[in-house]
């Protein structure tokens, strides 16, 4: 098995991702989209916005339509029955799209990663989607099984460039 | 009646709970499991790991010349089985949850071991480090069948009359 | 605990199943009858005729490999002597057919949908359309059964991605994204609403879109890895079936595990329906208008996750479950800040509900609401808080005990008047009522280990594993093999739940649609969108629910 480098596609140049991102750092509006995970990761989603994580002290909200959405915060390791109500609310998203995968499920298929009923997770649909004319500008993943509310947090500070990264590939010898 | 209004002074006094991650330490307790970090020194490369990981987060593969486990972070469900059942206690599970990444790819970790050779057939079969504690505890094993893979030393076993008692 | 042939309640009702049929079997706990598929009508006839007698599930199991044909297991359960009654019906490989008990037994409607869906079985006397699985799978292909590893599945199927709209055929209707209004606990699932002006004529619901194929998957994974995917059957009630599905393999293959791992389960689940119901009261508050109650209701709960994780490394999905016991012990430590954390929530949740349910909009929009009849909530079987608020005491802690619940006593939380607000005050008192379970368990619990040395898988033995999830009945039917199971059927309260939505909705306002639906508690909350069909004016509209339920709530400025 190849593990290999994905590339961005080039129709949203990274200058102008940058430009978009420097904009929306003031108050970024974010949409839940559910495809089919247990509500682990959506409840910590909800518990982002209480009290004790208090999200809301960076302005951001959360919004009933894709149409408004700056981010999607995607869950679940997209089941069969959901593809196509997928598909027609990421097409609603306006540019640039930006995709924050939370959860174990949305990053690499959690224990149902090869299951008929399941397509395995957003790095597994990200082509199917370029195909039919939907670009992802940039992707974001969240691992946790359910991700913690602060690892929330820091995938945010990530997608908007507030902070780099900590992964990074490692290969020790014995 | 009025007594809804009950909910102003509840708010007073409780005040701010927020914790304010990032500026402030997130409440992490001790039995919190995070990702977890193979030590290369130890692993023997036994693939006992990868029998009882759920989602197969961990994998053995044997790649060219070397042995692969692989470690997708993505896929983990941070369960803790890998440090239970690893005979050398080679897992540590660590704190870490801060694993966000823009790349799939940057969710991997890799640990190469060096693979034996069958002196019959020339596959890979097991990692150096395995086979050299294998030897370890036979003491009595000819050493002539410890450089075989399983179905090659069946056949010595079972063509060369010396070994059926 | 009183067997089923010394009873003199059930005494008619044993010597009659005697006299059916001479293949029965009597174990500690269940009473198993093999009866022909000719004579299920009249078994489901009686059993469903006597007082007392409920179904709990019924599961289709491919066993042609072992005995040359499928089986339907059909389980009726007997609260009152904590019997369970397991029909047995064989089925005829070449032509599997047999008659539906819909009409006789209304809880099996979804049942038989599903075995036909996913094993193929055929139900005569009624028509069957695709339930589980999408519109486009392909005919007679059925996952459950042996013929198909789930490789050969994915080779099977995998979907297209139309870009038409399949659904409604309305031009009116706006392309429907899965937006949820409240994102946390949405499933992808929708009611559609049949309206006649303002009133709710009838719902229709549209939903498995979280079908993941975890039973198939169980049948290739080992008994110790099978916990894990249980508890990530629901991210809010997961550890309810992790200890359902060891129980049910502890009971098939004799396991005895340690009283200590009782307590510590029964502690870890009790904790688990504190944090359960106040995440259900909140978001009832925030579905109500009263947003403030939402926060400071999530406020307390988050002590509540902080302590899980404490005992069990992770704030949900604990993993905490092995066959045979469990795998973290609770230390003094541990046990007294239980203790202190307990206190505290008990402290300010009383102050808090206590003003929070005395508000006006929460007070009238919740009296009187979403009617569910007594008559009703038997007929279909209903479980859990839902039918509590009913006046029926039907709580598995007390009609099947298990884990340490064998050891105390307590008295379920009932209320008789039926609607919306019984169901919450049942929610709020269960919350008092586990703070003290708690408090109890801690108290007595033995020292000892924390789990069997090791064990013995034997193969083709069956066990039910049953216990009360905040949501109601969790029941779990394990047919071991020798190395993983061979046939998982996994049952949450919310599929049994489900069929009584229709008739709450009937004749109630709109606006009352969603909290009556979220008080049953949906493992998947209350929808993301409601079509809304007005039957008199044909007319197609689909309005996110929050901007429906808060129509009401304007009525009260």
């Amino acid at each position: 098995m190849e593990v290999q480098r994905q590339t961005n596609l080039e129709t949203f140049s990274s200058k102008d991702l940058e430009k978009a991102l420097q904009r929306i750092k003031k108050s970024i509006w974010v949409f839940h989209l559910n495809t089919g995970s247990c509500n682990g990761c959506d409840i910590e989603i909800l518990d982002v916005l209480t009290p004790w994580f208090d999200v809301e002290r960076f302005g951001i909200k959360l919004v009933a339509s894709p149409r408004h959405a700056d981010v999607v915060l995607l869950t679940g390791p997209i089941t069969i029955k959901t593809l196509p109500r997928l598909v027609k609310a990421l097409r609603a998203v306006p540019r640039p799209r930006l995709v924050l995968a939370i959860g174990s499920c949305a990053v690499g298929g959690n224990i149902w990663f090869n299951s008929y009923a399941t397509l395995g997770g957003f790095p597994n649909i990200i082509d199917k989607l370029d195909e039919l004319g939907i670009i992802i500008d940039k992707v974001v993943y969240v691992p946790g099984c359910p991700a913690r509310p602060e690892a929330i947090i820091y995938g945010v500070a990530v997608m908007l460039n507030l902070i780099k990264q900590k992964s990074h590939y490692k290969k020790v010898k014995t | 009646m009025v007594k809804f209004v009950k909910v102003i002074p509840i708010a007073t006094k409780v005040g701010t709970v927020t914790i304010k991650y990032p500026y402030a330490k997130p409440l992490v307790t001790d039995s919190f499991r995070g990702a977890i970090e193979v030590n290369p020194s130890k692993c023997t490369g036994c693939g006992a790991c990868t029998r009882i990981c759920p989602p197969k987060a961990l994998s053995m593969s044997i790649e060219g010349e070397t042995a692969i486990l692989r470690y997708f972070i993505g896929r983990c469900i941070f369960c803790g089985m890998c440090a239970d059942v690893c005979p050398e206690k080679a897992i540590k599970i660590t704190k870490e949850f801060e694993l966000a990444s823009e790349q799939v790819f940057d969710l991997y970790v890799d640990v190469e071991h060096e693979v034996v050779t069958c002196k019959r057939c020339g596959s890979k079969f097991v990692t150096s480090r395995l086979l050299n504690k294998v030897e370890q505890k036979l003491e009595e094993f000819p050493k002539e069948l410890l450089y075989l893979c399983p179905r090659c030393r069946r056949i010595e076993m079972l063509s060369k009359q010396t070994y059926l008692r | 605990m009183e067997s089923l042939s010394t009873s003199s309640e059930f005494e008619n009702l044993y010597s009659y199943l005697k006299r059916f049929s001479d293949r029965l079997v009597e174990e500690e706990d269940n009473l198993r009858i093999v009866v022909e598929s000719e004579k299920l009508r009249e078994v489901a006839e009686v059993l469903s005729k006597t007082e007392g007698v409920f179904l709990r599930t019924i599961a289709a199991s491919d066993e042609r490999s072992v005995n040359g044909f499928y089986k339907m297991y059909y389980v009726f359960g007997i609260d009152k002597i904590h019997r369970n009654i397991v029909i047995e019906v064989p089925v005829d490989s070449s032509d599997p057919v047999v008659p539906s008990i819909t009409d006789i037994v209304k809880a099996a409607d979804w049942y038989e949908k599903e075995a036909h869906d996913l094993m193929g079985i055929k139900f005569s006397g009624r028509t069957l359309y695709k339930f589980v699985l999408p519109d486009d799978w392909p005919d007679n292909v059925y996952p459950l059964r042996k013929d198909y590893t789930v490789q050969d599945l994915v080779k099977l199927y995998r979907p297209e991605i139309v870009t038409k709209a399949k659904e409604v055929e309305a031009e009116a209707a706006i392309i429907i994204p899965i937006g949820p209004y409240h994102p946390a606990l949405h499933e992808p699932e929708y009611f559609e609403l049949y309206v006649r002006g303002e009133k709710v004529v009838d719902a229709r619901y549209v939903g498995f879109m979280v079908h993941r194929g975890i039973e198939k998957l169980a049948e290739s994974m080992k008994y110790d890895q099978v916990p894990f995917l249980a508890e990530r059957i629901c991210g809010i009630c997961g550890f309810v079936h992790s200890c359902s599905y060891c129980q049910a393999v502890e009971k098939a293959l004799k396991i005895p595990i340690p009283e200590r791992a009782e307590y510590i389960r029964s502690i870890v689940l009790e904790i688990e329906r504190i944090h359960s119901h106040l995440l259900w009261l909140g978001v009832a508050f925030h579905l109500l208008g009263y947003d403030t109650g939402f926060m400071h209701i999530w406020r307390i709960r988050e002590q509540v996750m902080i302590l899980a994780e404490l005992l069990t490394g992770s704030r949900k999905t604990y993993g905490l479950n092995i066959i045979g016991g469990v795998r973290r012990d609770i230390d003094r430590d541990k046990a007294k800040k239980c203790l202190q954390v307990l206190d505290n929530i008990e402290k300010e949740f009383k102050n808090f509900v206590d003003a929070a349910i005395n508000v006006p909009q929460i007070k009238s929009r919740l009296r009187r609401t979403g009617l569910l009849p007594k008559s009703e909530a038997t007929s279909l079987s209903l479980v859990g808080p839902t039918v509590r608020g009913s006046g029926i005491p039907r709580d598995i802690r007390k009609d099947y005990p298990y884990a340490a619940y064998k050891y105390i006593d307590f008295k379920p939380v009932v209320r008789s008047e039926c609607d919306n607000m019984a169901r919450t005050e049942v929610r709020i008192y269960e919350i008092f009522q586990s703070i003290e379970l708690v408090k109890n368990f801690l108290d007595r619990i033995p020292e000892g280990d924390i789990a069997v040395d090791s064990w013995e898988p034997e193969p083709y033995k069956f066990g039910i594993g049953a216990v009360e999830a905040p949501r109601g009945e969790v029941i779990h039917i394990v047919i071991t093999g020798r190395y993983s199971p061979y046939r998982w059927r996994a049952r949450a309260p919310t599929y049994q739940n489900l069929p009584a939505i229709p008739i709450m909705l009937r004749d109630i306002e709109l606006a009352d649609a969603p909290i009556t639906i979220a008080s049953i508690d949906p493992c998947f909350s209350c929808t993301d969108r409601a079509l809304i069909i007005d039957i008199s004016s044909n007319n197609v509209k689909s309005v996110p629910l929050n901007i429906l339920s808060l129509k009401s709530s304007k009525l009260f400025r």
